[in-house]
């Protein structure tokens, strides 16, 4: 199987230049083409082990993210995400190159594939039993996802929950942790052997580096897996460490407000919430301390809790 | 005329999809969702029973756009009922317009089809009123810049789009189908005169067949506008398929579109519609038009821009896959528009009703 | 007199005595707790007033309340501002 990785920086380039590159990730085959070096760095770097799709193929998303021409070529060089020929986003300073493919893949995702419930939230597996981490940027989510990777937890996503309507199984979409402005250290002193890409300060959100995803996770990207858990965290400094069960009801009214494309699904999506909600024992959880957060994930992997 | 894109290949033949490679599908999907017709492409396919022989990587594709289509239906009417709630009281004939009318009066035309505004027609003289009532229910004015509130109602005499305030979606309150700056002047009355009740909506009327043709090609020839030229074609082409069965109706639409000062965008929709997606006219309207046609030179320049203007606004259809490049088509896609309908509703009520009556509402 | 509003299938899931519940017409969910689905349930059997609902459900409701009718009452307006259900 041809992967990113295999592939040198010079047919990198020429992929990314050419034809694009068709990655995949996930069930999407997404294709790329740039001239932005600190993009295909990115590229090179946490998606060295991801598979890449021959030509010629169905591609679910197009992104091209090229340099911006005309005058502020010269004044401030700014790259610019092109979908399929048409520019929604602003331009931004080529060093958020990279991030700003996270992003976008991402959005389109979440603005497209509607034959999942999408939910805003991690989701990780060990032992056959899955933990959705749904949470609002600042709660910590990430710095925890990161922090579970080095504990043999797998990876099927950082950001996108996938969830299939008719059955609720979840869909893996294993991509690059992002982590935000004090994670980075607090992961990087957790997890020394943790890759990451180079940070990139000055974005809307701060200052934003991406871990790269475990290659097991990577390789056993069809596998999907059922839920057991749905658990919101919350990072509070000094905090004792909490897992409170939540009603069901509110469980559901919660995710449901931490989903994409909940309100687009209309009644399938109320379905399928249901069915996700029947399926998993829902908490609140509060923590400071990362060790402490390992060792209650791992009893709520064995189901002892 | 030259080599059709893809995309409309297909709108003519639907069958054309059989034998598509990867390649291909792509990008047929590509040119769909640029023209703003990807969900209306699972529709025609799904009609012509070969939905079940497309691959599964573009399949996923069209079955996304199923949800989206009937969240913006259950959208539409939840709106409209909204919309006849708040005028209730005024006893205003309700008339509406293109994409809400085809939605509601369930039109073949409305089916894959999203939009973003609801157009309702209601008599000049009851405009203020219709504000007022509106404004109670919760639609705020748009465009409160001073210059362009005189633009719309002093210079086009209509109200400036309205949006509601919590539900975020927008209405155009208008008293006649064209501005009163325009060259034409279709009388309102006439068309209020003939509207037709929706049988299934108390309260709700569209405009008459002919007038809903008439109007839908208006738009598509006077507005200039042609990033959704080929979606409003299409609009023509479904509409003629459904109403040229009805009894009476093409013998009828010549002279109702002269009568409404309509018959030169009439002659171009009997014109564009046969060339570019195959819809079938009696030779004998075709006649009864001809003479609404500008002559000779004009109608050559006509032709070549309406037939580039009217393909999907994709580079594709620019490139060399298709065949030789003959025109360069600027690419200004929708890929902006919001989901139509869609957007502001709050998510969930935080109203939570119980018998200990601790409901708040949010 | 209220019934349950044309078009609304009252799709909900019930978990230890609170429901969500989906909304035909705007698309909004709802949280709403038994007595609430209760209410809506006996609506959907049969059209009622806040007297005769206070009637056939008054032991799904506590003892100690004591007006029950004008509770009742207090509910209905709300579940008809969601549009869940219309006066007849």
């Amino acid at each position: 199987m041809l992967t990113v990785g295999s592939l040198s920086r010079a047919e990198l380039e020429a992929r990314m230049s050419g034809a694009g590159l068709v990655l995949r990730t996930g069930p999407f085959a997404n294709r790329i083409r740039s001239d932005v070096e600190p993009l295909i760095d990115g590229v090179a770097l946490m998606y060295a082990d991801y598979p890449v799709d021959p030509e010629g193929g169905f591609v679910d998303f197009h992104l091209d993210f090229l340099r911006s021409g005309g005058l502020r070529r010269w004044v401030r060089s700014q790259v610019h995400f092109a979908y399929d020929g048409t520019t929604p986003f602003q331009p931004l300073p080529l060093g958020q190159a990279y991030p700003m493919l996270e992003w976008t893949m991402n959005w389109c995702v979440s603005h497209r594939a509607h034959g999942y419930l999408i939910i805003h939230a991690a989701v990780l597996e060990k032992h056959g039993r899955a933990i959705i981490l749904p949470a609002p940027p600042g709660s910590g989510k990430s710095t925890l996802t990161a922090a579970l990777l080095g504990h043999g937890w797998r990876l099927l996503s950082d950001e996108m929950t996938l969830v299939q309507l008719d059955d609720a199984v979840l869909v893996p979409l294993p991509r690059p942790v992002s982590l935000k402005n004090g994670s980075i250290d607090i992961i990087r002193a957790f997890r020394p052997d943790a890759v990451l890409s180079r940070p990139v300060e000055e974005t809307t959100k701060g200052t934003i580096a991406h871990l790269k995803a475990p290659r097991d996770s990577i390789a056993r990207a069809a596998e999907a897996a059922r839920p057991a858990c749905i658990v919101f965290p919350r990072w509070e400094a000094g905090a004792a460490i909490t897992l409170d069960p939540l009603p069901k009801a509110r469980a559901f009214m919660q995710v449901a407000d931490n989903s994409f494309n909940y309100q687009v699904l209309g009644a399938r999506g109320f379905a399928a919430l249901g069915r996700l909600i029947d399926a998993s024992d829902a908490y609140t959880f509060r923590y400071s301390s990362l060790p402490e957060a390992m060792a209650l994930f791992e009893r709520l992997a064995l189901g002892a809790a | 005329m030259m080599r059709l894109p893809l995309l409309v290949r297909v709108l003519r033949d639907p069958a054309a999809v059989r034998g598509l490679d990867g390649v291909g599908w792509d990008l047929l999907l590509r040119q769909a969702d640029a023209a703003n017709l990807d969900a209306f492409l699972l529709v025609l396919l799904e009609d012509a029973g070969l939905l079940d022989a497309v691959p599964a990587g573009p399949r996923a594709h069209l079955e996304w756009t199923r949800t989206g289509a009937a969240g913006h239906a259950r959208a539409a009417r939840y709106e409209v009922r909204q919309i006849r709630k708040a005028l209730d009281g005024l006893d205003v004939p309700l008339i509406l317009l293109k994409g809400a009318a085809y939605a509601l009066a369930g039109l073949d035309a409305g089916r894959g089809r999203l939009f973003s505004d609801i157009d309702i027609l209601v008599p000049k003289a009851r405009l203020a009123e219709v504000e007022a009532a509106l404004m109670m229910h919760g639609w705020i004015t748009t465009h409160h810049d001073a210059y362009d509130q005189r633009y719309y109602r002093q210079w086009m005499h209509e109200l400036p789009p309205m949006q509601h305030a919590r539900r975020g979606n927008s209405i155009d309150v208008h008293h006649a189908i064209l501005p009163e700056t325009a060259p034409v002047h279709p009388d309102p009355d006439s068309l209020r005169a003939c509207a037709r009740p929706i049988a299934a909506e108390p309260g709700l009327a569209t405009l008459a067949p002919a007038d809903m043709v008439l109007h839908s090609a208006v738009h598509l020839f006077f507005d200039g506008e042609f990033d959704k030229g080929l979606r409003d074609l299409v609009d023509l082409h479904r509409l003629l398929g459904e109403f040229g069965a009805q009894p009476g109706f093409w013998d009828a639409l010549p002279a109702r579109a002269r009568e409404l000062q309509l018959g030169r965008p009439l002659f171009y929709a009997l014109r564009y519609c046969p060339r570019l997606l195959g819809t079938v006219v009696p030779p004998a309207v075709q006649a009864a038009v001809a003479s609404e046609g500008p002559r000779g030179p004009l109608l050559w320049l006509m032709d070549r821009l309406f037939e580039r203007a009217l393909l999907p606004l994709h580079p594709s259809c620019a490139d060399a896959f298709d065949g030789p490049a003959r025109f360069a088509l600027y690419v200004r896609g929708n890929w902006l528009r919001m989901p139509p309908m869609l957007l502001a509703q709050h998510l969930f009520h935080k109203a939570f009703i119980t018998k200990h009556n601790e409901s708040q509402a949010a | 007199m209220w019934r349950v509003t044309p078009g609304q299938a009252l799709a909900c899931r019930e978990w230890d005595g609170e429901a969500v519940l989906y909304n035909d017409l705007s698309g909004n969910t709802h949280l709403l707790d038994g007595a609430a689905l209760d209410l809506l349930h006996a609506l959907r059997d049969q059209p009622a007033d806040a007297a005769t609902l206070a009637a056939r459900l008054a032991d799904h409701f506590d003892a100690g309340d004591d007006d029950l009718v004008a509770l009742i009452d207090d509910m209905l307006s709300a579940l008809a501002g969601l549009d869940l259900i219309e006066s007849c």
